[in-house]
């Protein structure tokens, strides 16, 4: 049997990567906003010996594609030469749905129509008449529930039908005014003549494409030395009026089947419309986030303690253990300095950390975070950023990966340019450790404060670096603002510990390689050379620190935090790690650190803002050049992180100690 | 007709001209913010609004509701 390609197009927050997920059996990222799909995942299914080849694209309004996730959508489309494609639509809101259903049927391949949400379409009184939608778009519709998993084997086995199909698919037309249909004939036949720089589009749908104004495809055509009638001999103004022809044309289609085909019972509330008046309010919009920000950070910190005094009750015992029976003395270093010592010190903190992606994915799905995104516009616009990138921001505190890529949303390159510098100062969950222990030891009771203030100070050095690139190297105004709000829906507790579950999960699965692989290393080189004491100035981590060191004397770290910073480039977690197998292990890392004598809070202080603002990981500057595209707005990310930090770190420094001094 | 920044929370609407032409004026296009729509302002705060469109609510920033020309509903 052939394999089955299937695309998943639609809309934003129709229930794409949902349906994906529940086909598939993955647990790809979901969540109530649009934009959550920025790159196409694949998955595989196999079902009566079919085996389905499924991806899943980020969700586009239309096939023109302004921003670079659309444009991954665009392209998957376009070119990839899929058996199927599906548009997943939203029930409750076919009309809007439709628009980009006008579109997809132009390509001529294959499709499926899996109408989502039914379960709320119910609940609000809707009336779907699934076989006239069917009828008139001449487009097999298949109710489901994605949520739920209802549906989905109907779904599939239409898959499958429409697969086997010998005749090519054809679906309905869209009626264009006559102005409209004389010039994609006069294009259309033009391009026939060169069809074989088309690709896999027809030259009737690539004329349609070209009158509604596809740069991509017009631009390739000149490069091939084409000259387009009507396109390249038409003023823009004209040409802009038939592409609104096309519009209102797609409109008017959608219009119609939408009224034969839905029947709402009278007077559908719009709950939402008073909850958005109260918490997008001009005045009380900010406090009511702020608010909320103040209340998951208390929380993160409160509901994981029951769980951290236990992790490290276990670690205590294994020590105990350890010491209670007899063994090599190199095993024994090994299994105290470097595996309970190094991974042990990072483990503490997975609990904040489950917590903390407990309480982002409840956000992400109640709707609020595009609320959030509205309310700070005003104040993002004034510093040089996009609305919208506040979200990336706020997906960032859980990890920096996802949400640089998340800045694919974007449309302007300036806009992405700046996000991308700034989210690297977005406290990541790997960063919190090193916080939870310095401040730990070095602040006492005031540690929560200072844990907050290290929160703060990352959004101002993200604040003040947008300010500085927006007015000195871009030099124009952050593209206007505008972006769907989703309905409220109530976050299920069910999801969103799932969700909390796969992302520990793969949180711990990194402890479990990268920080135990950077802890090993770390370890190695603290016994080597043989017969050196563990962990001295004289073994080769010592003299590693020691080389570097000089460059940090004037922030006053000694070797030992040097060797963090410089293995903390793995994942910031080793930061913490390294320093357990260097301070003699997770029981003993606080007093040793508290007694060491080079040490004291303002130092602490400034290690911990260095740690902040530094060097993002591995993992997230391979993304920065990805989304960058360049090595030079790569390097100029990093340069800056580094010399912030610097500075930063220098300014606590010498500030701080006029106050101890004096 | 005023642009969508001057009206008030509450309002209703119809859209009777784009001003400007580009991407900004497409994606308002896509969205449904078509000539002849009914809008209902759903929110106000300083330039920037939230408005609906049938099931669908949209935010839009100063810059690109000023670009949204409208009159009251009769
Ligand atoms: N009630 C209900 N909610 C659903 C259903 N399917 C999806 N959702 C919710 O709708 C929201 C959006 O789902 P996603 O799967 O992330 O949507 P998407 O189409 O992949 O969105 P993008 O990636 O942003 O384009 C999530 O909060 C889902 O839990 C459904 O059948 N019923
Ligand atoms: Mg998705």
């Amino acid at each position: 049997m052939k394999d089955i390609r299937i695309l998943f197009a639609g809309n934003p927050n129709v229930g794409k990567t949902t349906l994906f997920n529940s086909i598939c059996g993955v647990h790809q990222h979901t969540g109530n906003y649009p934009g959550v799909t920025v790159e196409i995942k694949t998955g595989k299914r196999q079902i009566n010996g079919h085996s389905i080849i499924v991806s899943d694209l980020p969700g586009t309004y239309s096939l023109s594609a302004f921003t670079p996730d659309e444009q991954v959508a665009r392209d998957a489309l376009l070119s990839s030469g899929p058996d199927v494609v599906i548009q997943i639509i939203d029930a409750t809101n076919i009309e809007r749905n439709l628009f980009l259903t006008t579109q997809l049927m132009e390509i001529g391949l294959p499709m499926v129509i899996a109408l989502n949400m039914c379960d709320l379409a119910d609940e609000q009184g809707m009336t779907i008449d699934a076989d006239c939608l069917e009828r008139n778009l001449k487009i097999p519709v298949v109710r489901i529930v994605a949520r739920k998993g209802e549906g989905v084997e109907e779904l599939i086995k239409t898959i499958i039908q429409v697969s086997t199909h010998k005749t090519p698919a054809v679906h309905r037309a869209v009626e264009y005014p006559h102005s409209v249909t004389s010039h994609i004939s006069e294009i259309g036949n033009y391009l026939s003549a060169h069809a074989s720089l088309l690709g896999s589009l027809s030259p009737h749908y690539a004329a349609i494409r070209l009158m509604e104004g596809d740069e991509h495809l017009e631009k390739m055509l000149h490069e091939k030395g084409c000259t387009i009638p009507f396109i390249d001999t038409t003023d823009p103004a004209e040409r802009d009026g038939i592409a609104e022809d096309i519009l209102l044309a797609r409109y008017k289609i959608s219009e119609e089947i939408t009224t034969c085909s839905v029947q709402c019972s009278m007077g559908r509330v719009m709950p939402g419309d008073l909850i958005d008046q109260v918490l997008t309010h001009r005045l009380f919009g900010i406090p009511i986030f702020l608010s909320c920000m103040w209340f998951a950070f208390q929380l993160t910190f409160s509901a994981s303690n029951p769980f951290i005094v236990g992790i490290e009750y276990i670690f205590g015992y294994f020590t105990e253990l350890m010491n209670s029976v007899d063994m090599d003395p190199l095993i024994r270093s090994f299994l105290s300095d470097g595996v309970i010592g190094g991974v042990g010190s990072v483990l503490v903190f997975v609990p904040s950390i489950f917590v903390m992606f407990l309480l982002l994915s409840i956000l992400e799905d109640t709707g609020y975070l595009a609320r959030a995104a509205f309310v700070m516009d005003r104040l993002m616009h004034s510093v040089g950023l996009h609305g919208r990138s506040f979200i990336p921001f706020l997906i960032g505190f859980g990890c920096n990966v996802p949400a640089i890529m998340a800045t694919r949303t974007l449309q302007s390159r300036a806009d992405r340019i700046i996000t991308i510098i700034t989210i690297p100062f977005m406290s990541c969950a790997a960063r919190l450790p090193v916080y939870v222990l310095f401040a730990g030891v070095f602040f006492g009771a005031a540690a929560g404060n200072v844990i907050f203030f290290l929160y703060v100070l990352g959004i101002v050095v993200a604040i003040l670096s947008a300010l500085i690139f927006r007015r000195l190297v871009f030099k124009d105004e952050p593209s206007p603002f505008i972006m769907e709000l989703p309905p409220y829906r109530k976050p299920s507790g069910f999801a969103a510990a799932v969700h909390m579950w796969f992302k520990g999960r793969e949180y711990l699965k990194r402890a479990g390689l990268v920080i135990f692989g950077g802890v090993i290393v770390v370890w190695a080189l603290a016994t080597l050379p043989a017969g050196v004491e563990y962990g001295s100035a004289d073994s080769l981590v010592g003299i590693i620190g020691q080389v570097f060191q000089p460059v940090f004397a004037p922030l006053g770290f000694n070797w030992q935090l040097v060797v963090g910073l410089i293995f903390g480039f793995i994942a910031k977690e080793v930061v913490v790690g390294s320093l357990g197998t260097l301070y003699g292990g997770e029981e003993m890392l606080e007093s040793s650190l508290a007694a060491d004598p080079t040490l004291h809070p303002i130092i602490a202080l400034a290690y911990m803002v260095f740690v902040l603002l530094y060097l993002p990981c591995v993992a997230a500057l391979g993304v920065i050049r990805q989304e960058m595209g360049t090595w030079k707005w790569t390097g100029i990310a990093i340069g800056w992180g580094i010399f912030v930090a610097y500075v930063f770190a220098f300014i606590i420094v010498h500030v701080g100690s006029l106050f101890i001094g004096a | 007709m005023v642009p969508l920044s001057l009206t008030k929370s509450g309002e209703k609407v119809v859209v009777r001209s784009i001003c400007g032409t580009g991407h900004l004026a497409k994606t308002l296009g896509q969205l449904g913010i078509i000539i002849g729509i009914e809008l209902t302002i759903i929110q106000k705060a300083k330039e920037s609004v939230i408005v609906r469109i049938g099931e669908s609510r949209y935010a839009l920033g100063a810059g690109a509701a000023s670009m949204v020309l409208v009159e009251p509903r009769k």
